[in-house]
């Protein structure tokens, strides 16, 4: 008798709890709604976004290519066409559509490499670097001025007029030495080639003999 | 028997009370947990694969002669010194770094739910794409961009429309010509006369005086 009572409770109490249980698995069927909420916090991408650390200046990735600093690797957001024309030496084409391919993550999500993003101007790089930033992808960096700039300052520098610093002098010096690097040619760069073959064979010597000092004769000794 | 049923019944009841503090326990937890979440103020709308497929199928920009639409409210990003030096006309200043507080929200999502579309403009493009991305993956959509360049010329505002990501010069082109350019120098050009010849002076060495007689 007492056992049926029993097993009845405790038959009433499982119900509720596994009514409880249901309930509470119902709320899962909301989280998907937090699935979208991908990475980093919108506060702190907004902070990383504002902040203009990310650039890079054309001088400065031109110096790195030219010491063949090897922890660089130049990511070109553009479309095909537009690397297949001009593109930076060694960089990779990733096009901004293609940026989250499957492909492509394991050369933007690493920490071995300085990417650099770049694009015509930083427009679309800015765009790749602020969704693999939301990602949390480390070491990115984005060319300040994109292509644009790179031609306008690295592969044809302004030559700074007479009344300008020294530093301008010196940034000009800098730039073109690293735009022939890159592939342009100057005449007076010719001139300087060709300077050695015509050189002449051998140049006559003249020879200034200088007199010797008739030698004082020995002078009595003791 | 009697006894025997009885202790088994104990046991029975014994072990249901234990079930039943876990439980209890277990939900207390569960309560706790969901009374002090908190939900983040901003929230993804899109993750970046759907923001950036949904990018590349829509046009960004709005023009110039288009801003005096009713439907446009335009936005200057800029910091509040630059928009008090001059900003366009009718534009309100939310500086990109305060797009996410509270009050700035509200505004954006007044002007998405009364259908308004939120033109955003900085000292250049790159300038508001910043603000723009960031909202745009909060969900609003109704955003664009007007891509301008804005200078000042002593105190007064100048806008100067510019194309984004345009192919300005071509490099390859410009490589190869200047390659031309130098080698049809070269051949053109006379062969420089060769650098007169280096005078060589050459010092004799004074020949050791032989020893002087000495005792």
């Amino acid at each position: 008798m007492v056992k049926k009572k029993v097993a009845k409770v405790l038959a009433f109490r499982y119900k509720i709890l596994a009514l409880i249980f249901i309930i509470l698995a119902g709320g899962l069927v909301l989280l998907p709604k937090y699935k979208k909420h991908e990475g980093i916090k919108p506060e702190t991408l907004l902070s990383n976004v504002i902040n203009p650390e990310r650039y890079i200046s054309t001088d400065n990735l031109a110096h790195k290519i030219i010491s063949k600093d090897p922890s660089i690797l130049l990511i070109d957001v553009r479309d095909e066409k537009s690397y297949a024309n001009y593109t930076i030496p060694n960089a990779l084409n990733i096009p901004l559509n293609k940026l989250l391919d499957e492909e492509n993550e394991m050369y933007l999500d690493q920490d071995q490499y300085d990417l650099v993003f770049f694009s015509n101007d930083n427009f679309s790089a800015d765009q790749a670097w602020i969704l693999c930033n939301r990602l949390d992808y480390t070491n990115i960096k984005v060319l300040k001025g994109g292509i644009n700039e790179w031609f306008s300052t690295i592969i044809n520098p302004a030559i700074p007029s007479e009344n300008m610093a020294a530093l301008e002098f010196e940034l000009y010096n800098f730039r073109k030495s690293a735009s022939m690097y890159f592939g342009v040619m100057y005449p007076e760069q010719i001139k300087v080639a060709k300077k050695p073959e015509a050189k002449p064979v051998a140049a006559p010597k003249k020879v200034i003999t200088i007199e010797k000092k008739k030698k004082a004769p020995a002078e009595g000794g003791c | 028997m009697d006894a025997n049923y009885k202790n088994l019944h104990m046991k029975e009841l014994e072990k249901t009370k234990r079930i039943s503090i876990a439980v209890t326990l277990f939900i207390l937890v569960v309560l706790i947990g969901v009374l002090s979440f908190k939900r983040p103020k901003n929230l993804y709308y899109f993750n970046t694969t759907e923001t950036l497929q949904q990018l590349a199928s829509e046009d960004l920009f709005v023009s110039l002669t288009d801003i005096n639409n009713t439907d446009y409210v335009l936005v200057d990003v800029r910091k509040s010194y630059d928009f008090d030096r001059g900003h366009l006309e009718n534009a309100v200043n939310i500086s990109s770094s305060d797009i996410l507080e509270e009050n700035n929200i509200n505004v954006f999502t007044e002007l998405q739910n009364t259908n308004k579309t939120v033109v955003l403009y900085g000292k250049n493009p790159e300038e508001a794409i910043a603000p723009f991305m960031i909202l745009y993956q909060l969900g609003y959509t109704n955003l664009k961009v007007l891509p301008v360049e804005n200078s000042y010329n002593q105190n007064s505002l100048e806008t100067k429309l510019v194309e984004v990501e345009k192919y300005d010069n071509d490099i390859k082109t410009f490589i190869a010509e200047s390659v031309k350019k130098a080698t049809e120098l070269s051949v053109q050009k006379v062969i420089p006369p060769p650098p007169p010849p280096r005078k060589v002076i050459t010092v004799e060495k004074k020949k050791k005086a032989p020893a002087e007689g000495g005792c």
